[in-house]
């Protein structure tokens, strides 16, 4: 699969992850870790709460700041979450969301987005699309390692030491996408 | 050959071909994978099905720092996994209990300069302050790394930082940790290195450097190394005493080249630098704390892998020396680990601060990251020296965090108000707060 659609979260600039998932929701028990999705967004803890499946969230600059509690980004695997798209994105956040087989891409050009409108991803082309704004914006391409990744499903796959715990890029031709303008 | 950056000489020295073609991203050998009871429980269930050993148990350095004692029983139960897991792979138990993960490394032989260093957890970039490369990843790159040795990385442009001017005593790391996230912003150095050089006349005292670096990851930046200097050697001398360096690093003092290139050059001059406070919410508003409103607190946290060294405990006690803690303002002090707990134990600090109404815990990761001794409610107002003011960090999303250098917490919970530590500082104080270059070490070494 390479094009991805759903309805977008919208969220702001510098989104920190004791934000997204406070620590007391740190857990081995995925319950625990999925209560506490976005439970510190001021404003977000409803949504948070309810039913996110096939949700892509859209968000600003240096998305995912702070810790590297890797719960704060099996969250968003766990609220079946597809993919993140944001202005720029932390460092070690993105990895850790790609690192479990989620798209966690960049799109510089972003503009301020009306909430839960539907939003269309493509990997392959490297665009995104928002239908109701005629929008079709491009995607920082990703490095030819992280396509690998996301084709195989994630960092264990890729490297041949576990399985995929996510099935949203598992197989799809994402190498095609390096050097897409 | 071109001119490279400090990290880009750290990390090209065992380098070979991309992983895959095309790729900035190359498999880099680690030296030391650093770990601690919260973050690698999360690996030990797919660690167990990928049927394999850790490569060299002798390269992991693994503290329990989170849950510590545990505050819960579904903590006792992550910590007493992480410890049948280490017990299983062969990993000394030894760090166990003895403090922060971060402040235990500077402290021991095994970190020595040069290094490819990786921890999982954020703040594992406190050890580029020893001149090696040291970065955080989350448990998925740290269990890849366990089974592997390597990591995947790729090596990141730098920002070059210089000290220059005379530390004042009112001045510390955590401030010039501030000052630089004001200049580059929360997200100014993603996928960056920074790399500090110390210029200054004074010279910067270890702790306040460990500071420094402890928050290159607050700017985003994937490591912060100090280039090594005679200060490096004096800290490593006082550390390592007769054993010296760790065979194979013996000449692993590296440097950048003359004419490497800096995407960024950014001068600090510490003459013209006021005591920082950074305001509640995120890092993006830092301002002088004689400017900021002085709001009344209700809890001053001094401690944390930022903020907890033995030179943040001492400017602490200078400042409360024959005072008392104000009405209704509770001090939470945690040593950063158990030898510099016994360094303020042994040289009177901690009397000071007891007398002065301070709370003192033990070693751990504790209030800075909301997990025990010290979290804070709806409405109230903590002045803390570690490292994030995230909404909901220490506690209640409602309470309000501000990040200051332990001199401007020490003013707080002395006038029970955010203010500026200059207004406090008089005759009862010992007025040179940085009397002595190397306070840390030295009394550590003292101690042990």
């Amino acid at each position: 699969m390479t094009t991805i659609g759903g309805k977008a979260l919208i969220m702001g600039d510098n989104v920190n992850t004791d934000v997204l998932h406070p620590s007391r929701f740190f857990s081995l028990d995925d319950r625990t870790v999925r209560s506490g999705f976005l439970q510190a967004a001021a404003g977000y803890e409803q949504v948070g709460g309810s039913d996110l499946a096939g949700r892509v969230i859209v968000a600003g600059e240096n998305f995912g700041c702070g810790s590297s509690r890797e719960t704060g980004a099996r969250v968003f695997l766990l609220a079946g979450v597809r993919a993140v798209v944001a202005r720029s994105l932390a460092r070690i956040f993105s990895r850790n969301v790609r690192n479990l087989g989620l798209p966690a891409v960049e799109c510089p050009s972003l503009p301020a987005l009306a909430p839960d409108v539907e939003v269309e991803l493509d990997l392959v082309r490297g665009r995104l699309s928002v239908p109701s704004e005629s929008l079709d914006l491009p995607l920082t391409p990703l490095d030819p390692f992280w396509a690998a990744v996301l084709h195989a499903g994630g960092l264990l796959p890729f490297l041949g030491l576990g399985e995929s715990a996510s099935a949203v890029t598992r197989g799809a031709s994402l190498p095609m996408y390096q050097g897409m303008p | 050959m071109t001119a490279q950056t400090l990290t880009e000489k750290l990390l090209r020295r065992n380098v070979a071909a991309p992983i895959v073609p095309g790729s900035e991203f190359y498999r880099i050998p680690v030296d030391l994978v650093l770990g601690h009871d919260a973050t690698i429980a999360l690996l030990i269930e797919r660690f167990k099905r990928a049927g394999r050993r850790i490569w060299d148990p002798a390269r992991c350095f693994f503290a329990a720092d989170h849950f510590t004692p545990p505050s819960t029983p579904e903590r006792a139960d992550i910590l007493n996994r992480y410890l049948a897991f280490m017990t299983q792979e062969s990993v000394s138990q030894d760090l166990a209990f003895r403090g922060i993960s971060h402040q235990l490394l500077v402290e021991d032989r095994r970190c020595q300069p040069g290094m490819v260093i990786c921890g999982a957890d954020s703040h594992t970039v406190m050890a580029g302050a020893l001149g090696s490369f040291a970065c955080g990843m989350g448990s998925t790159d740290i269990l890849a790394l366990l089974l592997t040795g390597e990591v995947l990385l790729a090596v990141p442009e730098s920002i070059r930082i210089d000290f220059e001017g005379t530390l004042p005593d009112w001045l510390f790391g955590k401030d010039l940790a501030l000052e630089i996230i004001r200049q580059l912003g929360e997200g100014g150095a993603v996928d960056r290195s920074l790399e500090y050089r110390d210029l200054t006349t004074t010279g910067l005292p270890m702790d306040s450097r460990l500071s420094v670096a402890n928050m290159a990851v607050e700017a985003g930046a994937t490591n912060g190394v100090f280039v090594p200097d005679d200060a490096l050697r004096s800290y490593l001398a006082a550390r390592d005493g007769s054993a010296g360096p760790l065979p194979g690093f013996e000449g692993a003092w590296l440097e950048p080249d003359p004419g490497a290139a800096y995407v960024q050059h950014i001068r600090i001059d510490l003459d013209k630098l006021r005591p920082l406070v950074a305001l509640p919410g995120d890092l993006s508003r830092i301002v002088p704390a004689e400017d900021a409103e002085p709001r009344a607190v209700q809890q001053v946290f001094i401690g944390s892998c930022a903020g907890g060294r033995v030179e943040d405990l001492a400017a602490a006690a200078r400042v409360l020396r024959g005072r008392r803690v104000a009405p209704g303002v509770r001090l939470v002090v945690t040593p950063a680990s158990q030898a510099v707990y016994r360094a303020c134990l042994r040289n009177g600090i901690f009397e000071v601060l007891h007398d002065a109404g301070a709370m003192i815990t033990n070693s751990s990761c504790g209030a800075c990251g909301g997990i025990d001794k010290g979290l804070i409610g709806a409405g109230e107002v903590c002045v803390s020296t570690s490292n994030r003011n995230f909404r909901g960090r220490m506690g209640s999303p409602d309470g309000l965090i501000y990040l200051a250098s332990p001199a401007t917490a020490a003013a707080a919970a002395v006038t029970g108000r955010i203010c500026d530590p200059r207004t406090v500082l008089d005759d009862r104080c010992l007025t040179s707060f940085h009397q002595d270059p190397w306070p840390a070490v030295r009394m550590i070494g003292d101690a042990a």
